[in-house]
């Protein structure tokens, strides 16, 4: 029964706590009215495997497949309003103070700003018609930079360039977001130049494109995925996401999470089970004679089954309601420790937890109860307690 | 006198039931032949080991390795599936045990109620139907005593309450009155007698041979056979042969009767 309760609860703990990062990515891309596309240097992921390989193989892209022509023919098509390409860098940020080793510098353009809705708490967002040496801060990395939020005029040095700050980020505090970037601890500065730091080279790992409706938007990602196409000669290296899709690959990590935690709720699942087993066969050797007077007074063979199923079911699904609390706890306990979000409470994950402990309980059942109604009821009967 | 038209209840020919293999092969009945008609109240005698039990048993279709022929209400037994004979169990066969075989675990009225369970009546009908009877067995107040809770006579009856809340037509009472005191066994004895006046067919099986003057027929049995038989036939043969204007089917079947004995 304990076993059922960990497995159950793990199985509870992993799925609430994957579900309520996939709901907060999706509320971002819902907050932002739904109308959000976004476009990735990766070939879809046809399996489970594939995402396994392309976590290992990090969210840093040692080529991108997406490129400066792709942003100008993206802009070209009908309905969208806005594309926001972003290169990210990784590096070290200097100003009075030296920042996070790997702190991210993403390379964009203006349009980023409506896009992913970002607001500013003081200054102003990136423009072309400035110069390009100057950069848009989030607020933690001003506060790690400069001990203070307010660092308006302050100089950044990164790879021996200069950027001035002309505008602080507002806080956002989600780390876990579809951009994959933490906006808070980054540096954002003008597409051209992050080239420049690049050799020149545009290394894009996501754009991000704003249709005008939503009820454009299947359509348009439809003609993206067209357009991209043809620029790159039929091959898919790339893909369009839209709505619920986007907030899958930020649950990625977790997937292969929660793969890890099913495989050793599987474990504790049957262990759990082989101790109903234990358990079930132990009060069948017990209630011998009660099988035998329960046969005389009529009961079929069906009859001893079902009784010691029910048994069995009462083990399994009182453990895998425990096993549900206990899950939820542990989440809210990991969550409120470790992560910025909150584990989700659906009822599919009560159906999910339920079947489980049913299907436990009425896999290991079978066989006492099919050994308790084999019992000879002549012999149980003279069987004495 | 109508009775003797009526098809016997049991008809056993040629039953046969044997224990162990090869060398150690034994037959606990060796070629029982025997009919029983509606309400009569058998007492079966006999030494111990001479298959008293056993022949209850496969009456009460608990047993069901045996060869020969054993028709139940016109009906061949060993033809049905388990699930069949469990219901004739349930429907037509009540059992009172020696060592009264009430489940501890179980208040007296749940015992009582236990075999309408397999019959799938619903809870509430279930404890109404058993407190009826148990206040026939002047339980009533014992309803929610646990059974270690009762005197041996008392637990007897809530067997018999048991063995009857399904209104069966055979009752199978191996040595009820073995466990107890000659005063409870006497009483255990009227309640089974009463039951017979009402028209039920009851089989005992006893070591007792004063209980045997409540049976209508006594048998004894020898090594697995029968060796006297109370039972006497020249009853039925008069009145079949008597009627010379009987339908020619209800004397095909006393025939059959009297080919059995």
């Amino acid at each position: 029964m304990l076993g059922i309760t960990i497995g159950v609860a793990s199985i509870t703990a992993i799925l609430s706590l994957s579900s309520g990062l996939t709901s907060i990515v999706r509320s971002q891309v819902d907050a932002l009215g739904g109308t959000i596309a976004v476009v990735r240097p990766e070939a879809p992921a046809a399996s489970s495997r594939n995402t396994l390989e392309q976590l290992t193989a990090g969210q840093q892209f040692a080529t991108s497949s997406l490129t400066d022509a792709d942003i100008a023919a993206l802009e070209h098509i009908e309905h969208i309003s806005a594309v926001a390409p972003l290169m990210v860098l990784h590096g070290q940020i200097k100003g009075t103070s030296a920042g996070p080793a790997d702190t991210p510098v993403v390379a964009t353009t203006p349009q980023l700003k409506s896009v992913s809705g970002l607001v500013l708490t003081e200054g102003q967002f990136l423009d072309p018609n400035l110069s390009s040496a100057t950069a848009v801060i989030g607020p933690q990395l001003s506060v790690d930079l400069f001990g203070t939020e307010d660092s308006i005029g302050q100089s950044v040095q990164f790879k021996g360039s200069s950027f001035t700050v002309i505008g602080v980020l507002k806080r956002t505090n989600s780390p876990i977001n579809y951009n994959n970037v933490d906006l808070d601890e980054a540096l954002l500065i003008n597409l051209d130049s992050g080239r420049a730091l690049n050799q020149g080279v545009s290394h894009i790992q996501q754009i991000n494109l704003q249709i005008n409706s939503v009820a454009n938007l299947q359509t348009t990602v439809a003609e993206a995925n067209k357009v991209l196409l043809k620029a790159h000669a039929n091959q898919a290296d790339f893909t369009v996401m839209s709505g619920e899709e986007i907030a899958q690959p930020a649950s990625q990590i977790f997937s292969a999470l929660a793969t890890m935690s099913v495989i050793i709720a599987a474990i504790s699942l049957v262990v759990g089970g082989i101790g109903i087993m234990n358990i079930l066969l132990v009060s069948v050797a017990e209630r011998t004679r009660e099988i035998g007077i329960r046969k005389a007074l009529g009961a079929s063979n069906r009859d001893i089954i079902a009784q010691f199923l029910i048994e069995s079911l009462a083990f399994s699904i009182g453990g895998g309601i425990g096993g549900y609390l206990l899950g939820y706890l542990a989440a809210f306990i990991i969550s409120n420790l470790f992560l910025t979000f909150d584990p989700a409470i659906t009822w599919q994950i009560a159906l999910v937890a339920f079947v489980v402990s049913v299907v436990v309980g009425t896999l290991f059942g079978l066989y006492p109860a099919a050994r308790a109604a084999r019992k000879d009821p002549i012999s149980s009967l003279r069987q004495y307690d | 006198m109508t009775k003797t038209h009526i098809p016997p209840v049991i008809v056993l020919k040629e039953l046969r039931k044997r224990f162990g293999v090869g060398d150690a092969e034994h037959y606990a009945l060796d070629g029982v032949d025997l009919s029983i008609e509606q309400g009569e109240f058998i007492a079966i005698m006999g030494p111990s080991g001479c298959g008293k039990t056993t022949l209850l048993n496969i009456l009460g279709l608990l047993d069901r390795d045996i060869e020969g022929d054993y028709e139940l209400n016109g009906r061949e037994i060993g033809s049905l599936s388990q699930r069949r004979q469990a219901r004739i169990r349930s429907d037509q066969i009540g059992f009172v045990f020696q060592s009264f075989n009430l489940i501890s675990r179980l208040t007296v009225i749940d015992n009582v109620a236990l075999p309408l369970i397999y019959k799938g009546i619903p809870k509430l009908k279930r404890i109404k139907m058993a407190s009826k009877i148990l206040h026939d067995f002047h339980l009533g107040e014992r309803e929610f005593y646990m059974p270690n809770q009762l005197s041996g006579g008392q637990m007897q009856r809530v067997a018999i309450a048991r063995a009857l809340v399904n209104e069966p037509s055979i009752i199978l009472a191996d040595e009820p009155t073995g466990n107890l005191d000659s005063h409870a066994s006497h009483i255990i004895m009227e309640e089974l007698s009463d039951l017979h006046k009402k028209g039920n067919t009851i089989i005992m099986v006893t070591h007792n041979p004063n209980l045997t003057t409540y049976a209508s027929r006594v048998i004894t049995m020898l090594d697995g056979r029968i060796d006297t038989d109370t039972f006497q036939l020249p009853v039925v043969k008069p009145v079949t042969e008597k009627k010379p204007l009987g339908k020619t089917t209800k004397r095909t079947k006393s025939k059959k009767s009297k080919g059995t004995k």
